[in-house]
């Protein structure tokens, strides 16, 4: 019990190194440990705080002028992963479009900066769920974006609203008779 | 036929140079313990270097055999296995699931190669030496077993592309990473329900061995014993 | 509890920087513009060179986008880059044909390695303290640019020295061209493990100074006169490669392979026959097979032409080498002698190979010699399955060796004012009797280019780091490997991750800054300029097939990774130097007394560190030795009797001490090494080498005698004698079981 109490204490390292600099943002090793046991609960029950955007991107707007889900998410048909695209593509046409919204603003403002926008993940697997999911495929084998994400012509601020559970993967895969191995995607 | 997986391995050829051993930490982000965990035998080396020496000095020889995970048909660690993580996958191989395993270490415990490997801890890789780490392969958390699958990420990567390419997987397209870096060519992978293939060539040979196969675990990986020099015959 | 400990049993208490699961951009690191357009997931491969050993393989690296914690503008953040995160041979590349060494493999932990030096360093404390501090690379530059001008216009006597590894191509020609234009410089290149000895006796010999490529895919008998072969020496991979196809490559046959030397190594593992031969007696071994081959007209004896007639008394049948004569003074029985000559000259191609230890006795040069005559007569020197010669051109000796520069620094005979340190660390890998610590303590100004603190850089006044390899452009020509010319190139893989600078390119603008001769020398204003303007040239001579001019030609070099002749070229050995007399046998002298140093010292090449300077990265660490399966660790090699007459189990830590120093490893007790003979690895023992390799283990170099190979003046690295002694209880840490297959102790079940 003892160690339990003091291993629920524990928080955070100290702001200040022994030498008095102040200490860098992140820690010197990488590791899949969770960062606090509060991390862990929440990933073990699957608890994912809804995200905040760091500007309130509405893809109802971009659809709705005629872009295309791969004019922005580049390579999706290609590997595994979909591309959140960097501040540099976004203002190929914001520089000239749009350019007195305050989100606008904001975007030329990181651009100025030098950063790139800090996108929070919506759609992605827990760590420990150890998945290995392949856009590629699913997309030559025609599966619309939809199917997983939703219709995004009706969403502004992206959210999560297709749950990726095992179940949803496997349900469909029954149905298009794909590869139903464990390692498909486990590995 | 679906595919079998399986790889032979020529003794004769092979000389212990653990090639394989560094390509495989490299390829399946396998994390280093530390001089203190591997003191207890905790080193996580899924391709190893078996060597055995013969004879006393001055009449010595040494035999090298690379051991690796022998993907058994007739595996020993899956039946012992109470959440399903080791099991027999449709191409052949024993997979290991990391989200299924719960850590009571049965599998390896049945295992007569010692080819499993536990994490006991979280593996640490001191930055920013995680930036070599392959996205293509997970990382293993606290309490999970792994071991190899005959880099089972590039049989995905490799039977993926073919299909998007639209043509029918060629012998020794796919190359797990000991194969592909062995220096003397001593390893060979492929399709064994396949007979043209190079490994089921190999297979047949009149060396051919396999690792403990009288324990009945149907190892798909054979060993082709090392031969001797037939030439004094003819001088 | 540690916090280590802690870290790793379940949470990490930590800062959740750049944790995606919290969803809070106010939580994380800022995040950088990507410099690249990537596409996340999809990986490029692009060609490099591994630059971890001489043998120059092509590498086809994996790139893949991932985020890096970077340092902009001195704040932190990450940063979308390609990273290089595999490695593998270059199918297309002449000398590794697409296989890799496990020192290639691990060449990533370089450019990760926690402990590399992210930005220029200024000394603050003492020398040797450890104490630096950041400066910018303008500040840094100027720093080198003001000494070094001072050195030009002063009149003293005060002098620039260059220490660096052997090097080839366009960055030798940068270093010695910048040393050469101030006055008496001097230009050192050290390596421990050198191919001196062997590059002497082929120009000898053969008319070329250079080591020789093995055809061995072809041979049907290989003898090896304890060249490590398929580990560390000459060209592993190219050689690998031959002894696979050697073995198994071609349908119904299969060669020979004897490896003659007094410890079993790796290579030695892999022979049909492992004999042992006494230390330094190699020369002889192979004078004696000659005589037999010679005797027993299997062939004339004027079939070895010139390099049989360096050796005395090659013409009258070397009859003071018959087996009978000779067996006892070099521990080989007669009849097996007969029957190896026998053996070899009946199965024709047969090649002779010697390297390591055998060219590293006193007498290394005659060996070396004996050898190449055996070759000769065996006729293999340029022909399919035989031994032959690059078409490179011979590289120039270098002005200095390390240790007769250590003497004259020491002794005050030349003033070096400054010393700037490449690619080199000689205060580990040399004996400790030559001084260089001393030497370099005499030196008012040092500078160092290398990524990391050694025990070498540790003593410098200003550090300009380097790129690691995969960062840098990248070019060779290997001297060894294949017959085809081969001049390699690549560019960088992927961005620096940290504010380094390539070293030709700091070189090229302290020249440009300095002015006068140097800047007249080096009209290039980066590397890669130069290595373009080198390539131009290689088009003009080359031409091409494929490519229309120039600036096409190096395109393609750079996709593929070099360019290399489509054809084979053996170049026809002519006679070497007739350099005055005939050299006569001489028996290998040691440094000790027998009776006080009862044992012959074997330092050898490490399979994972080679010569020590890739002990700092981790996965070679882990990685079980070959042969011992030791990790973590440094341990001494003694025979089973040995080890029971002077009461040492294994795991026992003894102290093994020579007429120059003392060290302490734990004992391993092998019956691949004959009773008198005591064996160590070279690479473990550093003192100061990032937290992965400090202070772990012994170094063998430091025991060891200045004595000299005889006629090339190079280290004598094996002929030091040592006396052993247990002293209490050792640490082993071995991954590998019993050395049998069948342990005695389960033999009674």
């Amino acid at each position: 019990m003892v160690v339990l109490g003091w291993v629920l204490k524990e928080k955070g390292l100290p702001a200040q190194r022994a030498d008095g600099s102040p200490q860098a943002a992140s820690s010197d090793v990488f590791t899949p440990a969770h960062p606090t046991i509060a991390d862990a609960i929440r990933e073990f029950f699957d608890l994912r705080p809804k995200p905040v955007q760091p500007i309130a991107y509405t893809h109802k707007v971009h659809l709705g002028n005629g872009m295309q889900c791969t004019d922005c998410h580049v390579g999706v048909d290609q590997g595994p992963d979909a591309r959140i695209p960097s501040v540099n593509f976004c203002m190929t046409c914001h520089q000239v479009i749009a350019t007195d919204k305050p989100e606008i603003r904001k975007l030329a403002a990181y651009r100025a900066r030098g950063e790139d926008i800090p996108w929070q993940r919506v759609y992605g697997f827990e760590p420990s769920a150890h998945v290995k999911f392949n856009h590629a495929p699913h997309i030559r084998a025609g599966v619309d974006c939809s199917v997983c994400h939703g219709d995004m012509r009706q969403q502004t601020v992206a959210e999560r609203k297709v749950d990726h559970t095992m179940g949803f993967c496997i349900a469909c895969h029954q149905q298009k008779n794909a590869p139903l191995d464990c390692v498909t995607c486990h590995f | 036929m679906a595919r079998q997986w399986g790889m032979a391995i020529d003794l004769d050829r092979c000389t212990g140079c653990e090639a394989c051993v560094v390509a495989c930490h490299a390829e399946n982000n396998i994390s280093t313990v530390g001089e203190e965990q591997a003191a207890i035998g905790r080193a996580k080396h899924w391709i190893r270097v078996e060597r055995y020496y013969e004879g006393e000095f001055p009449d010595v020889t040494v035999k090298f055999m690379p051991v690796l995970c022998q993907q058994c048909d007739a595996a020993p660690c899956e039946p012992v296995c109470p959440t399903f993580a080791s099991y027999h996958t449709s191409e052949g191989l024993n997979g290991q699931v990391y989200n299924r395993c719960i850590g009571t270490r049965y599998c390896a415990n049945a295992c007569p190669y010692t080819v499993r490997f536990f994490n006991f801890y979280n593996p640490i890789w001191e930055k920013p030496l995680q930036l070599q780490l392959n996205p293509d392969v997970s990382i293993r958390s606290v309490g999970t077993m792994e071991k190899c699958m005959f880099c089972v990420q590039r049989i995905k990567a490799g039977e993926i592309q073919a299909a998007a390419e639209k043509h029918e997987l060629r012998d020794g397209e796919i190359q797990p990473a000991c194969v592909q870096s062995c220096p003397t060519r001593a390893m060979v992978f492929g399709d064994l329900s396949d007979p043209e293939s190079e490994v089921s060539r190999w297979a047949g040979s009149s060396r051919a061995t396999k690792l403990l196969g009288e324990l009945g675990t149907r190892p798909k990986v054979t060993y082709l014993q090392r031969d001797s020099w037939h030439g004094s015959e003819d001088a | 509890m540690e916090r280590r400990d802690f870290l790793k049993i379940s949470a990490a208490a930590g800062a959740t920087a750049a944790l995606e699961g919290c969803g809070n951009p106010d939580h994380q690191l800022i995040r950088f513009v990507p410099e690249e357009d990537l596409i996340p997931g999809l990986a490029t491969w692009k060609p490099s060179i591994c630059t971890l050993c001489p043998a120059g393989c092509g590498l086809s690296v994996r790139v893949m986008p991932g985020d890096a914690e970077v340092v902009r503008k001195g704040q932190l953040g990450l940063l979308k880059m390609g990273l290089a995160k595999k490695l593998e041979g270059n199918p297309a590349h002449p000398i590794n044909r697409g296989k890799l060494c496990p020192r290639g493999q691990a060449g990533l932990q370089v450019t990760y390695h926690p402990d590399r030096l992210k930005g220029p360093l200024v000394r603050t404390g003492r020398r040797g303290s450890g104490q630096f501090r950041e400066v910018s690379w303008d500040d840094a530059i100027q720093q080198l640019v003001s000494h070094l001008s001072d050195l030009q216009e002063s009149k003293s006597e005060g002098r620039l020295a260059f220490v660096t590894a052997p090097l080839r191509g366009q960055r030798k020609m940068i270093i010695d061209t910048f040393a050469a234009s101030f006055k008496r410089s001097m230009a050192v290149e050290f390596a421990f493990f050198d191919d001196s000895v062997i590059r002497s006796a082929n120009a000898a010999s053969f008319g070329h100074a250079l080591p020789p490529t093995v055809d061995m895919g072809e041979s049907n008998y290989v003898i090896s006169f304890g060249a490590d072969f398929l580990g560390t020496w000459n060209s592993p991979v190219a050689q690998s490669l031959g002894f696979g196809q050697m073995r198994k490559g071609r349908p119904g046959e299969r060669g020979k392979f004897v490896q003659f030397e007094p410890r079993i190594s790796q290579t030695g593992a892999s022979a049909d026959e492992w004999i042992p031969v006494e230390p330094g007696a190699e020369g002889m071994l192979a004078l004696s097979l000659a005589h037999v081959i010679i005797a027993e007209k299997q062939r004339p004896a004027a079939a070895a032409g010139h390099a049989g007639s360096l050796v005395e008394g090659w013409s009258q049948g070397l009859t003071d080498f018959a087996p009978e004569k000779i067996a006892a003074q070099i521990g080989v029985k007669p009849e097996t002698i007969r029957r190896i000559a026998r053996e070899a000259a009946a199965h024709d191609p047969a090649v002779a190979l010697i390297g390591d230890a055998a060219v590293a006795h006193t007498n290394g040069l005659f060996n070396a010699l004996a050898v190449n005559a055996l070759n000769a007569l065996l006729g293999s020197v340029g022909k399919p399955g035989g031994v032959l010669f690059g078409p490179v051109p011979a590289a120039k000796q270098p002005a200095a060796s390390l240790e007769s520069w250590a003497a004259q620094v020491n002794s005050g005979a030349a003033a070096v004012e400054v010393l700037l340190l490449y690619n080199a660390n000689p205060v580990f890998a040399a004996p400790a009797v030559w001084g260089v610590h001393a030497a370099l303590d005499k030196i008012p100004f040092i500078a160092s280019f290398g990524s990391f603190i050694d025990e070498t850089s540790a003593l410098a006044d200003l550090i300009l780091p380097d790129h690691s390899a995969l960062e840098s452009w990248l070019e060779d020509t290997p001297v060894s490997g294949s017959g085809k010319v081969v001049v390699s190139v690549a560019p960088p893989t992927m961005n620096p991750l940290h504010n380094t600078r390539a070293m030709p390119d700091v070189l090229l603008e302290v020249a440009h800054r300095l002015g006068g001769e140097s800047a007249k020398a080096l009209p290039w204003k980066t590397y890669d300029e130069a290595i373009q303007a080198s390539f131009a040239a290689l088009y003009k001579e080359m031409g091409s097939k494929t490519a229309k001019d120039a600036e096409e030609f190096w395109k393609k070099a750079q996709e593929q990774g070099g360019w290399w002749s489509a054809e084979e070229s053996r170049v026809t050995p002519v006679s070497g130097s007739s350099a005055g007399a005939a050299v006569k046998n001489s028996a290998p002298r040691f440094d000790g007394n027998p009776s006080e140093y009862p044992y012959y010292f074997l330092p050898f090449a490490s399979q994972l560190f080679y010569d020590g300077s890739l002990a700092h990265l981790p996965w070679m660490q882990e990685a079980p030795d070959p042969l011992s399966t030791v990790m973590w660790g440094a341990w001494v090699e003694i025979n089973p009797r040995t080890a029971e007459k002077l009461a040492i189990k294994q795991g026992d830590l003894v102290e093994v001490a020579s007429p120059h120093g003392k060290l302490e490893a734990p004992a391993l007790v092998t019956p691949g090494i004959a009773p008198d003979v005591i064996a160590m690895p070279v690479g473990q023992g550093h003192e100061n080498f990032t937290r992965y390799a400090t202070g772990r283990g012994a170094n063998p170099i430091s025991i060891l005698s200045s004595a000299t190979v005889e006629g090339t003046g190079s280290l004598a690295w094996a002929a030091t004698r040592v006396t052993l002694s247990s002293v209490g209880q050792g640490k082993l840490i071995l991954f590998g079981g019993s050395l049998s297959e069948n342990p005695p102790e389960l033999k009674h079940r």
